[in-house]
């Protein structure tokens, strides 16, 4: 239990790190910028009580939001999308339910399982952030293309990221 | 009553996720100036019709006390008017623009007043000619400045708001200090930069300077209360406000025709 709490603080703390001091630096295509943190909510475990992961997606959002001076939009968008996570994971659960001792991983539920549940979270995630950030509905076909491609490139950094880093 | 706790256990959840979230739609708009302006028009809009409504009932029961302060605003205009028939006797005036400002009415629909930072809403918006910068004033003096107008509406940063500043003078002697507010009392505002040199004494009134493009000169904003002398080199002089802002209801806001040329040329000098 310890050792859980201590491993998802240590990955919390170097998500953001690695998303404010070297993602938040890179632009593809002029507005391309792939939020990786968000991979902190897909991996929490699965026994999680619902209000911890929205305090942990408020916590989250607010700490990427303090160091891009954009208080308050991240924030909105992970807690909506800690509140959508246990509704995705229904959607998407296994005949017999999810297994005790294991974790919302491509080693445990496969490569499918886990590209179709990062992908809706993450568009979620992406759909508030880039809504919020431009704030009316004026471009809302080039705003929903921002959201569309960015959410490719967030999710596939996230899956490619699991046969690196995060393999268990 | 068992069966609501039941239900508010099982969805506690839910109360988080609405907490958390417009914690962040908090935050978001009082840190994004972009955001909140959008989020503060939208609310303009919505909010301003339904405080009108109360303010109407609220208006109509305070008919009595209005009208009095309306039949003594005129009646000192009445003798203002006589006062300077009698300056002008045969000469004659200009005619062609009646003057560089144009007042016309509003009602305040909203109103803070134990608050730093108080705002006044009232039913007058972009739609009616008004916006940022306008001078407002009321039967008993001067109310505030307009700061920022939606279609039918807008915001009033009044005398009582700790950002407010204004130019004013003593009426006898013409020195000029600025007006401020310290938050304590919504009948008491400050008034500073006025030098020991100059004769203050209590019941002396108060008016605007004219400096700013805002207000004409001449308009009244209170009486000296108490003045003060401390270190340094100007006194520190309180002001009995000639607007009660808790019975406030009717106000003018003033265009001033020349305000846009008048800010420019003083912009071109700043270079």
């Amino acid at each position: 239990m310890i050792r859980l709490l201590a491993r998802n603080i240590i990955r919390f703390i170097i998500l953001i790190l690695v998303q404010v001091l070297l993602l938040d630096n890179v632009l593809l295509g002029g507005y391309l910028n792939p939020y990786f943190y968000v991979l902190f909510i897909l991996l929490m475990p699965f026994e999680t009580p619902r209000w911890l992961l929205l305090v942990a997606g408020f916590l989250l959002g607010l700490s990427i939001d303090l160091f891009t001076n954009t208080l308050g939009m991240h924030t909105a968008a992970a807690v909506l999308m800690a509140f959508m996570r246990p509704w995705v994971l229904s959607m998407f659960a296994p005949r017999d339910g999810y297994e005790p001792e294991t974790y919302p991983r491509i080693h445990y539920y496969g490569f499918g399982w886990f590209a179709g549940y990062a992908a809706i979270l993450t568009f979620m995630h992406h759909l508030v952030l880039f809504y919020v950030e431009v704030f009316h509905f004026q471009y809302f076909f080039t705003t929903l293309l921002r959201v569309i491609l960015s959410t490719a490139l967030t999710t596939s950094t996230i899956i490619l990221s699991q046969f690196f880093i995060f393999r268990k | 009553m068992r069966g609501l706790l039941l239900l508010l256990r099982k969805y506690n959840y839910v109360l988080v996720f609405i907490l958390l979230e417009t914690l962040a739609i908090i935050m978001l708009s009082n840190n994004n100036r972009y955001q909140h302006s959008i989020l503060v028009n939208a609310n303009r809009e919505i909010t301003g019709t339904l405080f009108e409504a109360v303010e109407g009932a609220r208006e109509y029961m305070n008919l009595g006390a209005t009208n009095k302060i309306l039949v003594e605003e005129n009646t000192r205009l009445r003798n203002r008017i006589r006062a300077l028939d009698e300056q002008l006797g045969d000469t004659v005036v200009n005619s062609g623009q009646v003057g560089d400002y144009f007042f016309f009415p509003a009602e305040i629909v909203h109103s803070t007043l134990y608050k730093q930072f108080n705002y006044l809403t009232i039913n007058k918006g972009r739609r009616q000619g008004v916006a940022s910068d306008m001078g407002v004033i009321g039967p008993q003096g001067i109310v505030g400045i307009v700061l920022e107008s939606s279609d039918n509406y807008s915001t009033v940063i009044p005398v009582i708001n700790r950002d407010f500043r204004l130019s004013v003078k003593i009426s006898k002697n013409n020195f000029v200090g600025i007006l401020s507010w310290e938050g304590m009392s919504h009948r008491v505002a400050s008034l500073n930069e006025i030098p020991f040199h100059a004769d203050v004494a209590i019941g002396d009134s108060i008016v605007t300077s004219g400096y700013s493009a805002v207000f004409p000169e001449g308009l009244f904003v209170g009486n000296v209360k108490e003045v003060e002398q401390q270190e340094g080199n100007f006194y520190i002089i309180r002001i009995q406000l000639g607007t009660d802002f808790q019975k406030l209801f009717h106000v003018n806001v003033i265009n001033n025709f020349n305000r846009e040329e008048q800010v420019e040329l003083e912009a071109s000098l700043k270079q």
